[in-house]
C-alpha cells in the first residue's frame, strides 16, 4: 500500500517528490522518468533500455488491474508483453536484483505490491 | 469427514442452506453462537437432511438459556466436544 | 457437464458476501491472490450474494471506494481460473450468464461437496 506518511525528499533534478518510509512515491501523479532515474541512481543502478520496457509493462498492468503485481503475475505480464524470453524471474532477477516486483513498482512510482513478502 | 460451522439461524440468514447443499452423507454440522437457534424443536426441521450428524454448543445454548428447548435429535457438545470433533475432522469450513 | 471437471486444488476461497457493503468480498479476493502469489492452486466459488461479485458495469463506490472488478480481471495473472458459482443465487437475482464479466462453472448439487472435498484448505468469506 502507499503511504501517505513522507519520510523524504528525492530531488530529481526538476524539483523534488516525497517519498515514503519504503521509498515509495507518497504522490504517484507525481511519477516521471525523471523520478525513476533519481530512484534508481541513489541505489547505484542504471536503467537500461531492459529496465525501461519492464517499468512500462508494470505501469500498464497497474492502469489496468489497480494494483502492483506480486513476482508471478509480473512474470507472466512481461512475458506476454516483451515475450518468453524475457518473461522468466531470472531476467527480473538480473535487472531489479533482491525483489523485483518491489524494487520495479517503486522505481515506477506505483505502491509497494500487498501480497508479496 | 469434514466439519461445517454454522454460527448463523435459519430463521434469518439462508447461510445454513448453502452449509446443507456442501455437505456429503458423512459430513458433520456444528452450531455456534446464533447457529444454536436453529436447534430448537420448533426450528429442526430445517436440519432434517442430516439427522444424527447435527451438533450445538452447550455454551452458546445456556449462555441464552435455551438449553431445554433444544431438540432431542440434537447432540449438544461443549468446548472440549468442539475439540473432539475438529480432531476427527479432515477439516473444517465455516459458514457465516 | 461439471461432472467432469478436475475439482482439486490446494485451496477453495468461498466468496459469500457482495462488494461495496462489507469488507469480506475483497478480503477473500485478497487472501486468494497472496495464496497464488505463492504458487498455490487456488479456487473461488461464488456463493449466495457473492454472485453479485461477477456482475457487468460495477464501479466505484460512491465516497470513491475501489470495486472489485479490476481484481476479478486480475486473477487470471495470478492462474486463478478454476472459478464456480450457484446457479440458484444468481437465479435468485434475476441474473443469468450474459450478466457476467467472467465466465463461472455453474455447480449442480451434487458437485459442491466434492468441490469441498477436493480442496486442502477452504476459507469462507
Amino acid at each position: 500500500m502507499a503511504s501517505s506518511e513522507i519520510a523524504r525528499y528525492l530531488d530529481t533534478g526538476n524539483g523534488r517528490v516525497a517519498l515514503d518510509p519504503e521509498g515509495y512515491l507518497v504522490e504517484l501523479s507525481e511519477w516521471t522518468p525523471a523520478v525513476a532515474q533519481a530512484l534508481a541512481a541513489e541505489e547505484g543502478r542504471e536503467l537500461t533500455e531492459e529496465h525501461w520496457e519492464v517499468l512500462k509493462v508494470i505501469r500498464h498492468f497497474y492502469e489496468r488491474y489497480e494494483a502492483s503485481p506480486a513476482m508471478r503475475p509480473l512474470v507472466k505480464a512481461v512475458g506476454q508483453a516483451l515475450g518468453p524470453e524475457k518473461g522468466r524471474s531470472l531476467h527480473l532477477m538480473k535487472l531489479f536484483p533482491d525483489s523485483p516486483a518491489k524494487v520495479a513498482a517503486r522505481l515506477a512510482g506505483l505502491p509497494k505490491p500487498a501480497n508479496c513478502l | 469427514m469434514i466439519l461445517h460451522i454454522l454460527n448463523r439461524p435459519p430463521s434469518s440468514s439462508l447461510a445454513y442452506r448453502d452449509a446443507l447443499a456442501a455437505m456429503d452423507a458423512t459430513d458433520r454440522l456444528l452450531l455456534i453462537e446464533d447457529g444454536v437457534l436453529g436447534a430448537l424443536t420448533a426450528q429442526i426441521r430445517h436440519f432434517q437432511a442430516i439427522e444424527g450428524r447435527l451438533f450445538a454448543l452447550r455454551e452458546d445454548l445456556s449462555a441464552r438459556g435455551l438449553e431445554g428447548q433444544c431438540d432431542a435429535s440434537v447432540q449438544v457438545i461443549d468446548v472440549d466436544g468442539f475439540v473432539t470433533l475438529t480432531e476427527e475432522a479432515d477439516k473444517t469450513v465455516s459458514w457465516f | 457437464m461439471s461432472s467432469t471437471v478436475d475439482f482439486s486444488g490446494d485451496l477453495l476461497v468461498i466468496l459469500r458476501h457482495a462488494p461495496h457493503g462489507s469488507s469480506w468480498l475483497r478480503e477473500g479476493l485478497d487472501t486468494a491472490l497472496v495464496a497464488a502469489a505463492f504458487g498455490q492452486t487456488v479456487s473461488l466459488l461464488f456463493q449466495s450474494d457473492g454472485v453479485l461479485a461477477l456482475t457487468k458495469g460495477q464501479g466505484a463506490g460512491p465516497l470513491g471506494q475501489k470495486g472489485t472488478a479490476a481484481t476479478l480481471d486480475m486473477l487470471a495473472m495470478y492462474d486463478i481460473e478454476s472459478l464456480y458459482l450457484d446457479p440458484e443465487a444468481l437465479e435468485r437475482f434475476g441474473l443469468g450468464e450474459q450478466d457476467l464479466l467472467l465466465p463461472a462453472v455453474a455447480l449442480d448439487a451434487a458437485s459442491l461437496p466434492r468441490l469441498i472435498a477436493g480442496h486442502r484448505l477452504v476459507l469462507t468469506f
